[in-house]
């Protein structure tokens, strides 16, 4: 894959998925191209390589990343959660429901970010409101959808949530 | 009935859970190959200058590397969507076989060479040790520069004494007299700024030889069928020995029309089947690659008078135009056509006399970019319409509704619109919805930067309306058509499945969930019994292009008429039943060069908006509290994508007026990362953007169907400028109106 001479590589550890890879990689290496390029786990994507669009971002211990700014030997022994991690088998996780059911997509290239930086948003605040929604999301941007469907995507997701504990809001 | 629900897509659970494939995401492994090579693309990085030497030896010696691609290597060294203007490589030499000047550089992100190579890195390092030596040209810088009096020209070949080209014009009435009549005129002239598409998916491919030995490339475009034509053209070979196959777009709004990766991926694939080597060969741009090369909404300058009577009907316009075409035509030449058409507004107009042009110069390319011109000329037409009311004190709607097309109405071409001129109805839509006879709001305090506290002191609020029409489809003469294949299946007498083979991209618009609705709607089975096969030019024939909000027009007509022919077949006993079908819409005319009396266009969309904000007169920060986008679509195939392209058109237009300002100097782009040009983000948004959909039928459309993409994008940026006039008093002629634009205007 690149001219990389072993010997200028440093072991890693990480679990992605609850999987553990054991890789070795240059240090310059960003933990997003190890993701997509070693790993093979194209769902993280990138949309500026600079930490603006949000695009590849991912949960490294449950907090929200941009993988395109973490090097890969920085999350050396951490716990990563990328989209294809999300699903529990053929089961479509609640937030990932929501969004398919809202339209919150059109190109859908965004939308792996934007659905980690929700898991992480709803994980610290399970009952946003919209403003808050706005407010968590600023990090990720969308150039299709304008973003309304999104914000309502994240509201369906939170009354799925609701529904699955129970608890009506 | 399938129509005007919001089915969900198909590509929607591979979008929500990363397993939708996109050409970056294209691996060996996915594509069944042993390995995958790595190509990288050569910028010249030089804005007008002669090649006088070019020497690859010692990136073809870098480790990794397989060859490096010149000029030499590419049969027919030519392209372009509309002319072929642009070399595919600028090199000292070339194969000859085209008049284009291959060694001149006239854009800092000309093709200068193709580095194949084992991995990204070696390709990279290949690219860095090419040797090139240049003799500087003089720089036309910008549109200004271009018609100077002993400008250089940047195309000499086209015998053409000025970089002024494609001079349209319209000549109706008696002009001189209008104004010589007038109770008020009104005057302004136009600095429109650049726009950069930033999908969010910069551009990828792949290419290989397929098992029947054709050029391959799997990538992301708008028109597969054109993609195939062109490489086709600079390999020098036939089109059936090509094939296109679209991945998964991650965004495209006009900026992926244009070839990009497609010809130098197909030559790279083309050489690696020489060397026997049958590995496939990828590209990818950095977004820095991707916003230095790629075309742009272009920039321009409109200079226009409107005359009027006391009470509000225009007399006669006056416009002179000018869009600043880049380095290469693209489309520059139909973009200039829509804005030519727009520039007098959506109105009855008995005296014109509009002149316009592309320029060429040494910057960036002008092309597609939803809209199409369109956003251009409505800028200017509705700021003239709104400084009319203004000095006329008429009410912005009424004085629109005094002046607006309507049915039966005689165009800015001197003939009769085409049948379903719905835009009365859209205004009154637009004003109901906005409450536009009550009265504004007052102003709510506002932060301008969340370390401010939250004041309405300097905060004043205002309202701004405009509206305007575009055409679908190419249209002025462009031989229109759109192919469909559908297949009937089932035993008996009742079909019980269908299949469609259809080119049309989706971009994300979701065309192909509309295709297949569509399709379930002309043969009666349901979503579900419909399998579509899309966007490959073997499976395929062309459909035409995404764009131009004409692909659920033209693509509908054509399912509508293979349905027929596929009914047709099975009633005739035909198992499975087949039906092709090629639809051709009316016919257009390309504009009249002495401006005589044409039909450019056989269908229209109208749309309409209402923006309230409030805007520090401090900072100049502006806050949206409300847009009403009013439009007609025809017929509603699927509501929650319709809503999303004017929620998405509405945003890019938010960002067009506000905040997004691409800054070329001297040829060089300066600003080419997210960073620094400002697309919106969620906190950037209007509080909230309604859509009104109006369902009038247009009556060549599939089920009554309009193009709708494109308008909402249109009228917003004037919409807010009436708004800060109507806030502030001051006119903003120039934007995008960025807070020290209007804090030092309003200072
Ligand atoms: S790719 Fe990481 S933030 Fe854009
Ligand atoms: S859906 Fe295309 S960028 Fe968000």
């Amino acid at each position: 894959m690149s001219t990389t001479n072993v010997g200028d590589s440093l072991g890693v550890v990480l679990t992605i998925n609850g999987k553990r890879h054991m890789l070795e990689v240059e240090p310059r290496r960003s933990l997003s191209d190890v993701i997509r390029e070693d790993v093979g786990l194209t769902g993280t994507h990138l949309g500026c390589e600079h930490g603006v669009c949000g695009a590849c971002t991912v949960l490294v211990d449950g907090q929200p990343a941009r993988s395109c700014l973490m090097l890969a030997v920085q999350a050396d022994e951490t716990e990563i959660t990328t989209i294809e991690g999300l699903a529990d088998g053929d089961e479509l996780h609640p937030i990932q429901q929501a969004m398919h059911e809202s339209h919150g997509f059109q190109c859908g290239f965004c939308t792996p970010g934007f659905l980690m930086s929700t898991v992480a948003l709803l994980s610290e605040n399970p009952q946003p409101n919209r403003s808050e929604i706005r407010a968590e999301l600023s990090g990720n941007l969308c150039r299709c959808t304008g973003y309304q469907s999104i914000v309502d995507g994240v509201e369906t997701a939170v009354s799925l949530l609701n529904e699955a504990q129970g608890n009506q809001p | 009935m399938t129509l005007g629900n919001s089915q969900i897509k198909p590509d929607a659970h591979g979008k929500v859970t990363g397993a939708a494939l996109y050409a970056g995401d294209l691996t060996a492994e996915r594509l069944g190959t042993q390995g995958m090579l790595h190509a990288k693309v050569v910028f010249t990085n030089q804005v007008h200058a002669r090649v006088t030497l070019l020497d690859v030896s010692a990136a073809e010696a870098v480790e990794g590397v397989l060859f490096v691609l010149t000029a030499d290597d590419v049969p027919v060294n030519e392209y372009g969507l509309t002319k072929f203007d642009q070399p595919v490589l600028i090199g000292p030499t070339s194969s000859g076989r085209s008049i284009v000047p291959h060694d001149v550089s006239r854009w800092e992100a000309d093709h200068l060479a193709v580095v194949v190579a084992e991995s990204a890195e070696a390709a990279t390092l290949g690219a860095q040790q090419i040797v090139s030596d240049w003799e500087q040209l003089d720089i036309v810088a910008d549109i200004d520069a271009a018609l100077a009096p002993g400008a250089p020209l940047v195309h000499p070949e086209d015998e053409v004494a000025s970089n002024a080209y494609a001079h349209l014009v319209i000549r109706k009435g008696d002009v001189d007299a209008a104004f010589a009549a007038a109770d008020v005129i009104v005057e302004g002239t136009y600095e429109l700024p650049y726009q950069e598409h930033a999908f969010l998916q910069t551009e990828a491919g792949v290419a290989y030889t397929d098992g029947e030995g054709r050029v391959t490339v799997e990538t992301a475009g708008q028109w597969t069928h054109e993609d195939q034509e062109q490489i086709a053209h600079a390999l020098g070979v036939n089109a059936d020995e090509v094939r296109v196959i679209y991945r998964a777009i991650g965004g495209a709004f006009g900026g992926k029309e244009d070839m990009s990766v497609q010809i130098v991926l197909a030559l790279a694939a083309k050489r690696l089947a020489e060397l026997d080597d049958h590995r496939p060969v990828r590209m990818e741009w950095s977004r820095e690659e991707s916003i230095v090369g790629h075309h742009k909404r272009h920039r321009g300058r409109i200079t226009t008078r409107w005359a009027a009577t006391a009470d509000g009907h225009i007399l006669g316009v006056e416009s002179n135009n000018y869009l600043d075409a880049g380095a290469y035509n693209y489309t520059s030449n139909k973009v200039l056509g829509n804005l030519h058409l727009t520039v007098s507004g959506p109105y009855e107009i008995e005296n014109a006399r509009v002149d316009s042009w592309a320029v060429y110069t040494n910057a960036v390319p002008g092309g597609a970019f939803r809209g199409f011109g369109g956003p251009q000329g409505t800028f200017a037409a509705e700021m003239q319409m709104n400084k009319l009311a203004a000095a006329t004190g008429i009410d912005p709607v009424e004085i629109r509704r005094r002046n607006l097309l309507r049915e039966g109405s005689i165009g800015i071409t001197s003939t009769e619109m085409p049948a379903g001129v719905s835009l009365p109805q859209v205004v009154d839509a637009c004003a109901e919805a906005a409450e536009w006879t009550h009265p504004k709001p007052p102003p709510v305090p506002i932060a301008s930067f969340a370390s401010l506290p939250s004041t309405t002191d300097r905060v004043r609020r205002g309202r701004g309306f405009a509206c305007t029409y575009k055409n679908v489809g190419f249209s002025f003469g462009f031989p229109e058509r759109s192919e469909a294949r559908l297949v009937l299946h089932g035993d008996n007498d009742q079909p019980t499945s269908a299949e469609v083979f259809l080119a049309g991209a989706d971009v994300g618009q979701g065309a192909h969930t509309a295709f297949v609705q569509m399709a379930a709607e002309a043969t009666g089975l349901a979503f579900e019994d419909i399998t579509a096969t899309f966007s490959d030019t073997a499976t395929s024939g062309d459909s035409g292009s995404a764009s131009a909000s004409r692909l659920s027009f033209m693509t509908g007509n054509a399912i509508l008429g293979a349905a027929e022919e596929a009914e047709k077949a099975w009633r005739e006993g035909a198992r499975p039943a087949v039906g092709e079908f090629r639809y051709v819409p009316p016919p257009t005319e390309p504009l009249d060069p002495e401006g005589a009396p044409t039909t450019p266009n056989f269908a229209y969309g109208y749309v309409a908006e209402a923006v309230d904000l409030s805007v520090d007169l401090d900072t100049g920060h502006v806050v949206v509290h409300d847009v009403v986008c009013a439009i007609d679509v025809g017929r509603i195939i699927n509501r929650a994508l319709v809503v999303g392209q004017v929620e998405g058109a509405v945003i890019q237009a938010h960002g067009y007026a506000l905040s997004e300002n691409l800054q070329v100097e001297e040829g060089r782009v300066l600003n080419p990362r997210l960073s620094g040009y400002l697309i919106p983000g969620i906190g950037d948004i209007p509080e909230q953007v309604r859509t009104i959909l109006l369902e009038i039928p247009d009556p060549v459309g599939p089920f009554g169907v309009r193009g709708m993409a494109e308008m909402p994008l249109m009228p917003y940026a004037p919409a807010v400028a009436a708004a800060l006039f109507d806030a502030t008093g001051v006119w903003f002629d120039e934007f995008p109106f960025t807070p020290g634009r209007l804090a030092a205007g309003l200072g």
